[in-house]
């Protein structure tokens, strides 16, 4: 008989409470937030702090100030010390917040597919290696372009104990025929540093510096200094762009000739010839094609360059090596080499090797590879031959992938160990040869990942934390290289760590220029098409397009969001019956490649010219279908089965040692079927279509532009010639400011278009993400938005970007009529939006004249709930029916006045900047009070080149333009006054 | 003094009772008082019809979709409508200034006409007062439901309130509408409730004791007939008119001013006052004469709505007819007047732009077609002017989706021109907005005279009594 003593039951119920406490001691997430017991030094709840870093977009290597909220990092701006970047930063530096937490990471490691732990994956991996080892298997590490000397040191450690180990660069878009044309030429294998600010005349071949091009934040903040031209100093860069496919750059040349990439060459040569007979030099001799180039260009552009010897650019993006080596013989000619282009200090930001490349496809082929890292890179969306890829990695031991997410290589991949994300890790970067650059960790890793420093430490057999491994090699490798010899490391590091970057030395390279490395560009005969593939602005590689924001980026050029598409020229448009939204296919001569997609019109485009973007048809965004709202007649963003846009990749050739992006070997045919694009502009033109245009109006003018040649004698002219608002106000000014009255000038010739405003703004803004489905409703949320307009006559037309956001107007015709006054002015001349009062009747987005009022016509919802964490805790995330807007960011005006409040002084001019402002890398943007006559904006209101849109009705707007000035002589391109304008209008 | 007022009521008897041999008889088929009183009685006395079933069970169907419509939306968002980021409002105002232009023509024929003396009136005010009061019931629902956040709604009333300093915004058109709309309501409510007493007292001494009897007992207000209670009734209804009249011109003035207050070149017009009254009165008239013809129909009163009181009618509309048209050519005028390119742009975008088989059809329902009714054998055969009325609401219907769609649709900036395409919830709401109109109507039809019993005895000169027949209570005189 069983029988219960007190004694008994108070040592059984002391075990249960044991062990239910013990049960309690497993690792868990905190469930509830609490509070600080001890508070970190320095740190307000609910004040961000900044840290310096670096932008991990690209390899370019831009720094950046993250702005940190309570241990979330909420936004990245530009550092405005970088001596790169230069306080820019691009679309998809912005967007990285939004991938840090996006729940789609992977949040530990797996082992075929399945969930596993890092322990497990050590083991096993150290146990292959071992393996390996012994029978001496051949390893390679394929990586995207590795800028970071911590990183490399790992990587040769690692590859090291193998017998026969060796990295493999593969860029999403190489640039490697340049690194091999100087080694040709100057005997050297590397990427000169290019500086366009001390470029007078630039020829751009095809190269889209301004928004895709190896560094297009730091090219464009150089370009940018070169273009403001002022009463006193009228003078500016000029810019010519020869290219075939509409890019951002040629957009924004003064001089844009039309010339098919194939072309490229056989210009060069001419170009090199003419220049060569100036300088009395014989290195042309080859025997020369016919100029594709009318001699009236090419004369002109001789003539350019030549009176600019010294302080010119030729650059050019082919990947034919002997293309290439003309550009360097047209450089070494003009004598830029040590002015514009730097070798002696070169860039590092492309590294990819395409002749390596091509060598691990052939052992990939004969089955020589034992095992395959891939860290990095998303091999479907760069490989030139993917197949090749699939067929050989049965034959692979060991296949491990460092991805971030499942891509399409993971999923084959026997392990994935992700990496970190870049705002989770330490790391450093050497974009360019004596700035190195730190990444700091910004927040605990979300998931269970681990930087691939540690990664490959371990798998070396020397376990060491990603910080030690960094401190360690600076101390050996980067302190002693520091500039001005700082006290101690410590110093040194704690400095480099506050500042983001540190200058050092480099070893200077050195090249002599060898005419006989110059080879002679194939004269192929021309095809009838010629297939380009580009990048998109948003997506330097295919790892971003699970950024939502960058997904509804409408591109630069074409405002098309959520899709790539094939761009043809509106003479092909017309010859072939294709019209936008037509579904084309475009298929290899062979047959082997096909792929379906809609076409683009696009004016300005070369005639035999085809384009398609890569980075799209990614693996893991059918995750989109149903981003936006979910309703009776929405469409789904991505279709059943599919994903966003269409993978190009597979027309990716490998040609003459290269990785070329170009095809001549095309069809296009129309398929008959029909796919609307979402566009988020619908009108392209500033011309009002003919039959309906009154009299004397044919032409809209919110985009005013001058010549430079026109400016010098008059810096105000291009001014129309409208019926102005000759002042004097029927009422008595009701809303005098008080002690501010913010103002804004934008500058539009400095402004590219490049789109880093609206990412900054939809990330500081909590603006939501609309999806496909309601960007081709036309209610896509952007509070700042970037009026594209073609107008020229033909196909060589002529772009203007205009950043279009609340103009905060003193008149505001939205202000009256609001029923419920949520819609009101403040005293600090802002035009204020009342959420919590707004009832929704739209009517101030009716009588919006620059239509930049947005309704929440849904409740949006957050892509994920780790998503949400993304959210600015300064700006109210708007409920269904209200209407939002440009705010001018108040909520850093508050912040600003509250801090100069605090601290017993005055806001000093510059102290407050808008967010669309501060990462603009042309800094086209100026904010500030317009009561201070001292302060930045008051001087530039002060410009002749300043004008309101829409200013003859007498709104009065807060925000002012500084008209756009084309280097040429005269308006022959169609600029002015009387211009006939092509652009598609599909409506 | 009381000769001096029998003087008046005798001049007044006189001008009312004055019959010209040249005017065609406002009663035909020779009708004595009591015909009149069984006759419109009739219809509400007996059970409903098939036709009628008919009709009440679609306009049912239509209200009930249109229901679901509006709470989906509110449930869901404006999103479900097909309004974008430039065309703010698409078929919401426009629906609502159509049914607020429809309301327009009960009033008109009921303050208007009667202050005028036009006896011809009390064969149709009745119907078209109730019109009045539905058309402006189902207008008054689309700025409700097309905001945003309808269940905020009460915050367009400037009632006292605990936010601080939060008020209405006086300067804004739309808070003018809540003012004109709701005064308008309440007066046409009023008007058609006042003109419906005797009325209601001739059904409740017809009716049977029971319920029927206890609730029209109530709602005749206790209405004995006597000379006096007609002579304070009449007084009311006098001043009732004049009060009306002016709501007339206001309420489509203030309704016009949301558009004509704005920047947006197309809706910046002054003319848009006028143009908007003779408008909605055009469109009121083509809504009395639709129901009407087919009232006629389906209620046997074909004695009552005679050909002679459809062609007034008609007359009357040809008349606003021609005035829209003038205010069309006039907006072009002024656009090519004022050297304003995009005033000039808006007008020939209008005509000649994508939208411009909206204007078509608008001109040609509102200009073209009803210069038909010059001709008398047009005005007298009930079929066409049936077509005519019908295709005028259609144009005046379009008039204001031109002046709202395709004033907004090309603006300023070509960078925000747009199209707009009508979602499946949105025409629902639409056809429900109908669905109410009708139910409502049909329910009216059966619960009221249809037709102003004491007016048309007191307009038309008949015969007291027939001799063949019995003679029943008369309350009216």
């Amino acid at each position: 008989m069983f029988s219960l003593s007190r004694r008994r039951f108070l040592e059984a119920a002391g075990f249960a409470v044991t062990m239910a406490a013990a049960q309690g001691c497993r690792r868990e997430q905190p469930e509830n937030a609490l509070p600080y017991v001890v508070a970190p030094e320095g740190i307000t709840p609910g004040k961000s702090q900044s840290y310096a870093t670096t932008c991990s977009g690209c390899p370019a290597g831009c720094g950046v100030l993250a702005s940190v909220r309570d241990g979330r990092p909420l936004k990245m701006e530009g550092l405005p010390e970088h001596p790169l970047s230069r306080g820019g930063l691009c679309a998809v530096g912005q967007a990285l917040p939004l991938s840090l937490y996006d729940s789609h990471r992977l949040k530990n490691p797996l082992k075929e597919g399945e969930k596993t732990d890092w322990e497990t994956a050590d083991q096993e991996i150290a146990k292959s290696l071992d393996q390996i080892r012994e029978k001496k298997g051949s390893v390679r590490l394929l990586t995207s372009t590795v800028t970071s000397p911590t990183l490399q040191q790992s990587i040769d450690a690692f590859l090291e104990t193998f017998d026969d180990g060796r990295q493999i660069t593969l860029d999403a878009m190489s640039s490697s025929s340049i690194l091999a044309a100087h080694e040709l030429t100057h005997g050297i294998h590397l990427l000169p540093h290019y500086d366009f600010s001390k470029a007078e005349v630039i020829v751009s071949f095809g190269a889209d510096f301004l928004g895709t091009w190896i560094s297009p934040v730091e090219f464009t903040a150089a370009w940018s200094s070169r273009r403001v031209p002022t009463p006193d100093h009228p003078s500016m860069s000029y810019h010519a762009q020869l290219e075939g496919r509409m890019s951002l750059t040629g957009g924004n040349a003064d001089h844009r000739i039309r010339l098919a990439p194939d072309e490229y060459g056989a210009t060069l040569v001419h170009l090199k010839k003419q220049l060569a007979r100036k300088t009395g030099t014989g290195i042309a001799t080859e025997e020369l094609p016919t100029s594709p180039l009318p001699n009236d260009e090419l004369d002109d552009l001789v003539s350019r360059l030549w009176a600019a010897r010294g302080a010119s650019l030729v650059v050019c993006d082919s990947q034919d090596v002997s293309v290439q080596t003309q550009v360097n013989a047209i450089n070494e000619l003009l004598g830029n080499y040590g002015k514009t282009v730097d070798l002696a200090q070169p860039s590092f930001q492309r590294q990819g090797d395409d002749r390596a490349l091509i060598e691990l496809m052939e052992d990939l082929k004969a089955g020589k590879i034992s095992a395959l890292f891939v860290a990095g890179t998303d091999l479907t969306h760069s490989f030139p031959n993917r197949k090749v890829l699939e067929s050989a990695i049965e034959k692979i031991d060991l296949v491990v992938s460092l991805a971030e997410r499942e891509d399409d290589f993971a999923s084959l991949a026997h392990w994935v160990c992700p990496d970190h994300h870049s705002l989770e890790s330490w790391l450093d970067a050497e974009p360019v040869a004596g700035l190195i650059n730190l990444y700091q960790p910004l927040v605990r890793p979300l998931g269970d990942t681990r930087s691939i420093l540690e990664s490959l430490a371990s798998w070396s057999g020397q376990k060491e934390t990603a910080y030690n491994l960094l401190r360690k090699n600076w101390q050996q490798n980067i302190f002693p290289r520091a500039k001005d010899k700082p006290a101690s490391f410590r110093t040194f590091w704690d400095q480099t760590l506050h500042d983001g970057f540190t200058e050092a030395t480099s070893e200077e390279v050195a090249g002599e220029f060898d005419p006989a490395g110059i080879t002679p560009p194939n004269s192929e005969s021309r095809s009838e098409y010629c297939l380009e593939l580009y990048q998109k602005i948003a997506f330097p590689d295919a790892r971003h397009a699970h950024n939502p924001w960058l997904q509804e980026l409408p591109d630069p050029t074409s405002k098309v969001t959520w899709d790539n598409y094939v761009c043809v020229s509106t003479t092909m448009a017309k010859t072939s019956g294709i019209g936008t939204g037509d579904v084309v296919q475009i298929a290899s001569s062979d047959g082997a490649v096909q792929l379906e997609l809609p076409a683009n019109v696009q004016p300005g485009q070369h005639d035999r010219v085809i384009s398609v973007a890569l980075a799209y048809g990614v693996k893991g965004t059918e995750r989109f279908a149903k981003i936006g709202p979910q309703w009776l007649e929405a469409r789904p963003t991505v279709a059943q089965g599919e994903q966003v846009g269409k993978n190009a990749a597979p027309f990716i050739a490998v040609r003459n040692g290269v990785v070329d992006y170009l095809r001549s070997d095309v069809q296009i045919t129309k398929t008959g079927s029909r796919r609307q694009l979402a566009t988020t502009q619908q009108h392209h033109s500033l011309e009002v279509p003919k039959h309906v245009a009154p009299h004397g109006a044919e032409m809209r003018e919110p985009i005013q532009e001058t010549t430079l040649a026109e400016f010098s004698d008059d810096p105000s002219s291009g001014k129309p010639h409208l019926h102005h608002h000759e002042g004097g106000e029927l009422w008595p000014d009701d809303h005098k400011p008080a002690n501010h009255e913010w103002g804004m000038v934008i500058d539009l010739n400095a402004c590219t278009g490049c789109s880093s405003c609206l990412i900054a703004c939809q990330s500081e803004n909590n603006v939501p993400v609309a999806g496909k489905d309601e960007v081709q409703r036309q209610r896509e949320m952007h509070w700042i938005r970037i009026d594209r307009y073609f107008t020229g006559e033909g196909d060589d037309v002529d772009v203007t970007h205009q950043p279009m956001m609340c103009q905060h107007c003193d008149n505001a015709p939205c202000e009256t009529v609001c029923p419920v006054l949520a819609t009101v002015h403040s005293e600090e001349g802002l035009n204020e939006q009342a959420y919590n009062r707004c009832v929704g009747t739209r009517y101030c987005a009716n009588n919006c004249p620059y239509k930049v009022r947005r309704f929440n016509w849904f409740d949006y919802p957050q892509p994920g709930e780790l998503e949400t964490l993304v959210l600015n805790p300064d700006v109210t995330v708007r409920s269904r029916g209200v209407m939002e807007k440009c705010s001018m960011c108040v909520q850093r005006i508050n912040e600003g006045k509250i801090e100069a409040q605090r601290l017993g002084q005055s806001v000093l001019d510059g102290q407050i900047q808008t967010a669309c402002q501060q990462s603009c890398p042309s800094q086209a943007i100026t904010f500030g009070d317009l009561q201070n006559s001292e302060s930045e904006v008051s001087v530039a209101m002060k410009s002749p080149r300043r004008y309101g849109v829409l200013e003859e009705f007498n709104f009065r707007p807060s925000v002012s333009y500084l008209r756009m000035v084309r280097n040429r002589e005269s308006d022959a391109t169609g600029s002015g006054g009387d211009h006939h304008t092509q652009g598609g209008d599909h409506e | 003094m009381p000769q001096v007022q029998v003087a008046i009521i005798t001049h007044r008897e006189a001008i009312m009772s004055e019959t010209s041999s040249l005017r065609p008889p406002l009663v035909t088929g020779n009708k004595s008082l009591t015909d009149v009183t069984n006759d419109i009685c009739a219809p509400m006395e007996r059970r409903p019809n098939g036709l009628w079933w008919i009709a009440f069970l679609i306009s049912l169907s239509l209200l009930i979709l249109g229901i679901v419509a509006v709470w989906y939306q509110i449930v869901t968002g404006i999103g479900t409508w097909g309004l974008n980021k430039t065309i703010g409002w698409g078929f919401d105002i426009t629906n609502f200034v159509f049914w607020v232009g429809i309301g327009h023509a009960g009033t008109l024929i009921s303050a208007v006409l009667f202050l005028f003396r036009q006896k011809w009136r009390t064969a149709v005010n009745r119907s078209a007062e109730a019109m009045t009061l539905f058309a402006v019931m189902c207008a008054g629902i689309f700025p409700l439901i097309h905001m945003g956040r309808t269940w905020l709604a009460y915050w367009m009333l400037p009632y006292p309130n605990t936010r601080g300093s939060l008020w209405v915004n006086f300067k804004s058109p739309l808070l003018w509408d809540v003012f004109a709309i709701s005064t308008y309501l309440l007066i046409s409510a009023v008007f058609w409730y006042v003109g419906l007493i005797p009325d209601l007292a001739t059904v409740r001494d017809r009716a049977k004791p029971g319920l029927r009897k206890k609730v029209f007992s109530f709602f005749s207000l206790g209405w004995n007939g006597s000379v006096r209670t007609w002579n304070r009734y009449e007084t009311v209804y006098m001043l009732l008119a004049g009060l009306a009249t002016p709501l007339v011109f206001s309420v489509h003035t203030i309704v016009s001013m949301d558009f004509a207050t704005s920047v947006i070149p197309g809706w910046h017009t002054t003319i848009f006052p006028p143009y908007f009254v003779a408008g909605a009165i055009f469109s009121g008239l083509a809504m009395v004469l639709t129901l009407m013809i087919i009232a006629r129909k389906v209620m046997n009163l074909e004695n009552y709505v005679t050909p002679t009181h459809i062609e007034r009618m008609s007359l009357l509309m040809l008349s606003m007819g021609c005035i829209v048209g003038l205010a069309y050519g006039t907006e072009f005028f002024m656009a090519a007047y004022s050297g304003n390119p995009y005033e000039q742009f808006v007008f020939k975008n209008r005509a000649l732009g994508p939208m411009s088989w909206a204007y078509w059809t608008m001109v040609s329902c509102n200009v073209f077609v009803p210069q038909l009714l010059w001709f008398k054998f047009v005005r007298r055969c009930l079929p066409l002017v049936f077509v005519i009325a019908i295709l005028v609401n259609v144009g005046m219907w379009f008039e204001r989706f031109v002046i709202i769609v395709s004033s907004l649709h090309r603006d300023f900036l070509p960078s925000s021109w747009s199209s707009y395409i009508p979602s499946l919830v949105e025409i629902a709401t639409f056809v429900g907005s109908f669905g109410l109109f009708f139910t409502c109507f049909l329910l009216f039809c059966r619960i009221a005279p249809a037709i102003a019993i004491a007016e048309v005895k007191g307009a038309a000169s008949l015969p007291k009594q027939d001799d063949q027949r019995s003679v029943n209570v008369e309350s009216a005189a």
